[in-house]
């Protein structure tokens, strides 16, 4: 799986490729509009990270050219111009997602993971992760193919853990994914822990192996 | 008291003291010079009465036609005397008039003339009342003319006030109307007055020139808050690398926990503080027709989760309520007043949610607060302290109500604090 990533933060650029690789994505680099029309037009990429603040062409014009060119690719704007007028205008060109700066890493790969998996299974989508199988769509999750009921907040948690596997996911991270803005209240995580137990608790009943490890003071981590 | 009527109070009452002392110093003096005149023609007449009577020194009887002539004459008496005065002396004198019944102003010049050998007092009179009249003339024609002159620069001046002060008005008008977070500026007015030009002209370069600057500052804020994100992202991103560390001590792995707190509170206070020079920049212009219930229902149904830690109980009574607004707008107004309701909510308690009419309603059981609303609504004034409080949300509630003419009200009542936004 391929992602180009085009932004000209390298430090910035150095986290997101090596958490992404962790992730067993394949990462391309472009530092500028230049390098990036350089590699839209020869390769295809299944997912594309847009920063529109380039220091030479607005990442808009790169988006646009991409989509002239019917490339199939998933494209995410990312920018630290966090203006409804540029999410709009992102969207319209045909971009897939966008997302503010700063933002979580797990976040991130979230939403890449969505795209990716809209793209290439062209909607029909299910995600597996040993005996877990969870149909996006009607967002019921399976454990040795018996289904079993989880709350709104314990499926979206489910499915933000898997798209981070074998990463360390914060608890701010988890916490801003569940919660968006009203985040802000939690300065306590017990939220995020009733629910964890709850979702712990239903896997394991279903026959599920323990996969959510807690990372003591950080967060948790979902790993084999 | 404006400007011209102290000028004209100064000149007003120079001229009418000028006027007032004038009328008798002028009756005076021409009362002076018209003695005089009366005076010369009066020694006239005696003088000529002398060279006269010479003439008749041959009469016999003279002395018995002097007595009849004295009987006869009104204006010159002739009446023996005992001893020649050296020299005439003039006097005025009021003399009754058995005609008219009143008596009447005269001036008389008493002298002595010898005939025959013999002393006789000769005296020559000859009537005010001429002069009294003119002296009267004068006088009123003086006080009617003070007294137009008053009424005349009174009007003359309030026209003049209106007129030549008008320019002055107007930009005072102007300046006072003058909002710096407002487009407009005060447009540069030709008057036919130089020195209402240049006031023209400093005003208007000066608001001109604070507008740069107010305008300026507001992109500072916002270019600021813009150039920050991305050092925050890459901070934020780094310690995401860090946690990756599976040999992480506990100490750092509490210490990485702490850093990213800070992260997000950083970026939280630098969205708010752009969300606000957005406000102010007047970036939500779009406006849509929105169901305030359906709206406040999304998300009280998202953040009862929140509130549920703390067993706080949200209670709505929600009828039907169309607004036309910003969505957004909306969005960000709510999403503050109810954080700011489960914030400062005490646990176990109740958070009502109500609309009636066009007012809607958020109640939550707190302390009492040691601050007031103008200070609580004002930027980074915070009651708690919160680190997760920006001490933001109140100043945008604010800012939103005074940008879309809400009106903001706050009550602290039974240790219930009630905000009510009338749309």
């Amino acid at each position: 799986m391929k992602i180009l990533i085009i932004e000209d933060e390298k430090q910035l650029v150095k986290s997101i490729t090596t958490a992404l690789r962790t992730e067993g994505y394949v990462c391309e680099i472009a530092y500028s509009a230049a390098e990036a029309n350089e590699k839209i037009l020869v390769f295809d990429y299944d997912c594309i990270l847009l920063d529109i603040n380039l220091p030479d062409v607005s990442g808009l014009t790169i988006l646009a050219k991409i989509k002239s060119h019917n490339k199939p690719d998933g494209v995410i704007i990312i920018t630290a111009k966090n203006s409804l007028e540029d999410k709009v205008k992102g969207l319209n060109l045909g971009a897939d997602d966008y997302l503010a700066k700063p933002f979580f890493m797990p976040e991130l790969i979230a939403r890449v993971s969505a795209i990716i998996r809209r793209k290439q299974f062209n909607g029909n989508n299910k995600i597996t992760f040993q005996e877990i199988a969870i149909d996006i769509l009607g967002k019921a999750v399976t454990v040795n193919n018996t289904e079993i009921d989880l709350t709104r907040m314990e499926y979206a948690l489910l499915a933000f853990l898997i798209a981070n596997k074998n990463r360390v996911v914060s608890k701010n991270a988890i916490a801003e994914h569940l919660s968006g803005d009203d985040a802000e209240l939690l300065d306590k995580f017990d939220f995020i822990y009733s629910h964890m137990k709850n979702l712990k608790r239903k896997l394991t009943e279903a026959g599920c192996e323990d996969y959510i490890k807690t990372v003591y003071g950080l967060g948790y981590k979902f790993s084999t | 008291m404006r400007l011209l009527q102290v000028n004209l109070r100064s000149l007003l009452l120079y001229s009418l003291v000028l006027l007032i002392i004038s009328i008798p110093v002028s009756i005076l003096s021409i009362q002076a010079i018209l003695n005089e005149e009366i005076d010369e023609s009066l020694a006239l007449q005696a003088d000529q009465f002398r060279h006269h009577i010479q003439s008749f020194e041959y009469l016999d009887d003279l002395d018995t036609d002097l007595r009849v002539f004295d009987q006869i004459s009104y204006n010159v008496h002739i009446k023996p005397d005992t001893k020649i005065l050296p020299e005439g002396t003039y006097s005025t004198l009021s003399i009754y008039d058995s005609l008219e019944h009143e008596t009447k102003p005269f001036r008389q010049l008493q002298s002595s003339v010898l005939i025959k050998g013999k002393p006789y007092s000769l005296t020559v009179r000859m009537s005010l009342v001429d002069n009294e009249e003119l002296l009267q003339a004068i006088g009123t024609v003086q006080v009617a003319v003070s007294i137009l002159l008053t009424i005349g620069l009174l009007l003359l001046n309030r026209r003049l006030a209106k007129r030549i002060w008008k320019p002055f008005y107007n930009t005072l008008d102007r300046l006072k109307a003058f909002e710096l977070d407002k487009s407009e500026t005060i447009p540069l007015e030709e008057t036919r007055i130089v020195e209402f030009n240049d006031l023209n002209k400093a005003i208007s370069h000066l608001t001109e020139r604070s507008r740069k600057v107010y305008l300026n500052q507001k992109e500072f804020i916002e270019n600021a808050s813009h150039e920050l994100q991305t050092p925050i992202a890459i901070f934020q991103s780094k310690l995401d690398t860090l946690m990756q560390n599976p040999r992480l001590a506990q100490d750092d792995a509490d210490t990485i926990m702490e850093l990213e707190s800070t992260a997000q509170r950083m970026s939280r206070l630098n969205k708010n503080l752009l969300l606000l020079s957005k406000i102010d920049n007047d970036q939500f212009l779009a406006k849509e027709p929105i169901e305030l219930s359906t709206l406040i229902q999304n998300q009280i149904d998202s953040q009862k989760l929140v509130a549920q830690i703390d067993n706080i109980i949200i209670n709505i009574t929600l009828p039907a309520l169309e607004i036309v607004a910003n969505k957004t707008l909306i969005e960000v107004l709510l999403t503050n007043l109810f954080h700011n309701a489960i914030r400062y909510s005490l646990p176990d308690h109740e958070i009502n949610i109500t609309i009636q009419g066009r007012t809607l309603s958020i109640a939550n059981k707190g302390k009492q607060l040691a601050i007031s609303f103008e200070k609580m609504t004002e930027r980074f004034s915070k009651e708690s302290s919160d680190p997760n409080s920006t001490g933001l949300g109140l100043a945008i509630v604010k800012k939103i109500c005074d940008s879309c003419s809400y009106s903001l009200h706050y009550t602290f009542h039974n240790a219930i604090h009630t905000f009510s936004i009338t749309f």
